[in-house]
């Protein structure tokens, strides 16, 4: 038997454009955001509805893109512009507003060039390089007033003390929610597959903040339960794979396939489009500084530098994942001009191999040329993790 | 990848052999050649070398007859196959499936077992392996989307010397200078390569420094993974002396390149190595490793 509740939250996600049509009818608003550093929070507390923007894989748009933006940019970036040059991708046709925060700075330059080549309306976010520092923490704080502040003035609302405690609830909930789920996929046994995980993660993109909270949580009763199993499990005794590495957004689908093609098991990830911003969020009080701290505070994203490996937290976080996650390698996805990722993939190598962990970088774009080189590489890497297994075996 | 057999196969296979020599084939149908390779009682009995046509199967096809011949067997002989290479997608021939990267590690440890390193360059790629003294891959590089460090690479050069792909390395041993090559694209290499003979210098010294360039190239490769000796060459570039004496220029340290056997089989001798290690863990379980009578 399936899962029930996935059937709901995919029906839940197929509603959603018409959903989203008619509340705008009604007269709501739609921000559309990118990146990784907007507070959702903020944006849901007033009444707005907040939804991730940006899909992965698809070529042709990238070539759309590319008329608008260099193609020394990532094809993700690439793909964004596509999307609002074609303007046929419901959630894109329905923002009201864009909001991009300065994680990533080509994400930051699509605010620049869908302003001016096609008139949307658009706000940015700018988050500090020193995020690790008072100074970059006052700084950034000031800029969460700032961008709350034209929020305020775009809903035409104030921020409401006993709304805004609402939705950091919901948002905390929720996150905790998707980390349960994690382990549930990652079991032996599983119930439930990392790439339904990933959908699961994806779907909360679009959904009422309010109603994917209670679907997770009725996912996770009836995982509990040990009712339903997902018809997509494999067998134990497959290689077990952490993603990591560039993002793998909506659509993108050409490296897992590959994996799993090849007898992989992903059992995790630590993407930003995956895990990784559900994780270590505490908001320690409830306001705009609070968030602005909790946001800086949590896993950071490979674009922002990072000089000192021994205490970086996005290598921390990878190897407390491989552990929690029983992970026997890590491929790690690179897209080319994705300079972020690109540039850690070295020392993320170096240092996962000093803990014994095997490590693979595999550099793409979406075009399917390089799918037969790539199957080589995952395949022997996969090959490489079984007969670990069989010398540790025999061991 | 694994194809079913009826467990009943295996044991009449294995009954009917009792006299009869143990045989198990390797065959690795990469872009440009197709190799295949047989062992017998643990040593080598022949070998095929074909190029490769349009048709991936059939090229794997011809090789391993080519190689059965050479070895004086048939095809029932075998007991098992492995194929390898970018053509392994369509080997219908084979038991079983495996990449060149652990085909090449086992081949290279068969051959020189102090391998521990290993520099493939092939037809259309180019890979750095790192192994252990079993002979199991620890970790590797491959060249991304580009043809620099590869067989196709010195055939366009040949092609603009208009020499034989044989004579490129030892052309290249009589340069008095080196002429410097700043690129390692296929398409400018040779742009670069034409504007230099019409500028007057000679061929020898342009094809020492595109060499030299290529082992540079092929070294920041080898980085990524490490080098730790005994540093074995393989593929067909490794019966090019010049880009043997360029990379141990390189790399500072001495490169072996197999003499008694034609590195450019390494892949094809790994995959019949494997090939009589899968079948013995078939004979043991043949539920796991489940192999299947190969159509020739």
């Amino acid at each position: 038997m399936g899962l029930k509740s996935l059937e709901q939250i995919r029906k839940a996600v197929k509603d959603r454009p018409a959903e989203i049509v008619k509340a705008r009818k009604n007269g709501a608003k739609v921000v559309g955001w990118i990146n990784y550093n907007i507070p959702e929070e903020i944006i849901h507390a007033l009444g707005l509805i907040p939804v991730r923007l940006g899909t992965g894989g698809d070529e042709r748009l990238v070539e759309l893109g590319s008329r608008y933006i260099s193609t020394k940019n990532c094809v993700f970036v690439r793909e964004i512009v596509g999307l609002f040059a074609e303007k046929k991708d419901p959630y894109i046709q329905n923002s009201d507003l864009v909001a991009i925060d300065a994680t990533c700075l080509q994400v930051y330059r699509v605010a620049e060039l869908i302003k001016y080549y096609f008139k949307v309306e658009t706000t940015i976010l700018p988050v500090p390089r020193n995020f690790d520092k008072l100074e970059g923490r006052e700084y950034f704080r000031r800029e969460v007033e700032a961008f709350t502040k034209k929020l305020e003035d775009f809903s035409g609302k104030k921020l409401d003390q006993k709304k805004l405690d609402d939705s950091i609830r919901i948002f905390n909930e929720t996150r905790k929610a998707i980390k349960t789920l994690y382990k549930y996929q990652s079991a032996a046994n599983a119930p439930v597959t990392w790439r339904e995980t990933f959908e699961v993660v994806h779907a909360g993109y679009y959904l009422d903040r309010a109603e994917y909270l209670s679907l997770l949580n009725t996912l996770l009763k009836e995982l509990k339960d040990g009712k339903g199993k997902s018809a997509g499990i494999k067998p134990d005794g497959e290689a077990r794979v952490l993603l990591s590495g560039s993002i793998i957004p909506p659509g993108d689908t050409k490296l897992i396939d590959i994996i799993e093609r090849s007898g992989g098991r992903i059992v995790g990830d630590d993407l930003w489009s995956g895990l990784t911003p559900s994780l270590d969020i505490t908001v320690r009080d409830a306001s705009i500084k609070g968030l602005a701290d909790a946001y800086l505070r949590r896993v950071p994203h490979a674009a922002l530098p990072y000089l000192d490996l021994a205490s970086d937290r996005r290598l921390k976080n990878l190897k407390k994942q491989v552990k929690a996650h029983k992970a026997q390698g890590v491929i790690y996805h690179t897209l080319r001009y994705c300079d972020a990722f690109t540039f850690k993939a070295n020392e993320t190598k170096n240092i996962l191999q000093k803990a014994g962990i095997p490590f693979l970088e595999i550099h793409t774009e979406y075009a399917g040329s390089d799918v037969e080189p790539i199957r080589t590489r995952a395949e022997a890497f996969i090959e490489m993790i079984k007969s670990n297994n069989e010398l540790e075996a025999l061991s | 990848m694994q194809r079913n057999i009826p467990k009943t196969h295996i044991d009449s296979h294995m009954t009917k052999l009792p006299n009869k020599k143990l045989a198990y084939a390797g065959v690795d149908v990469g872009s440009l050649t197709a190799k295949s390779v047989i062992i017998v009682d643990g040593k080598i009995a022949g070998f095929g070398l074909i190029p490769s046509g349009i048709k991936s199967e059939e090229s794997g096809q011809n090789a391993l007859h080519k190689a059965l011949k050479s070895a004086g067997l048939k095809r029932e002989d075998l007991i098992y196959v492995v194929a390898t290479g970018y053509g392994r997608i369509s080997a219908p021939y084979a038991n079983k499936t495996v990449t060149e990267i652990t085909c090449h590690a086992k081949g290279a440890h068969f051959l020189h077992p102090e391998t521990r390193t290993i520099i493939d360059m092939g037809g259309q790629d180019c890979k750095a392996i790192r192994l252990d003294a079993d002979g199991n891959v620890k970790d590797f590089a491959m060249n991304d989307k580009c043809a620099a460090g590869t067989g196709r690479f010195l055939e366009v050069i040949a092609n603009v010397f208009k020499v034989s792909l044989e004579e490129l390395g030892p052309l290249s041993l009589t340069a008095k200078e080196v002429v410097p090559m700043s690129s390692t694209c296929t398409v400018f290499a040779e742009s670069e390569t034409i504007s230099l003979v019409a500028r007057g210098e000679k061929p020898e010294n342009i094809l020492k420094g595109i060499h030299n360039a290529i082992s540079n190239r092929v070294v920041g490769m080898l980085s990524r993974i490490g080098v730790e000796d005994d540093v074995y060459f393989s593929g067909g570039v490794a019966k090019n002396v010049g880009m043997k004496t360029a990379l141990e220029d390189v790399l500072k340290s001495k490169i072996y390149v197999e003499t008694k056997f034609d590195p450019q089989l390494t892949g094809a001798l790994g995959a019949a190595v494997l090939a009589r290690s899968f079948s013995s863990k078939a004979i043991v379980d043949p539920v796991t490793v489940r192999a299947k009578p190969a159509k020739v």
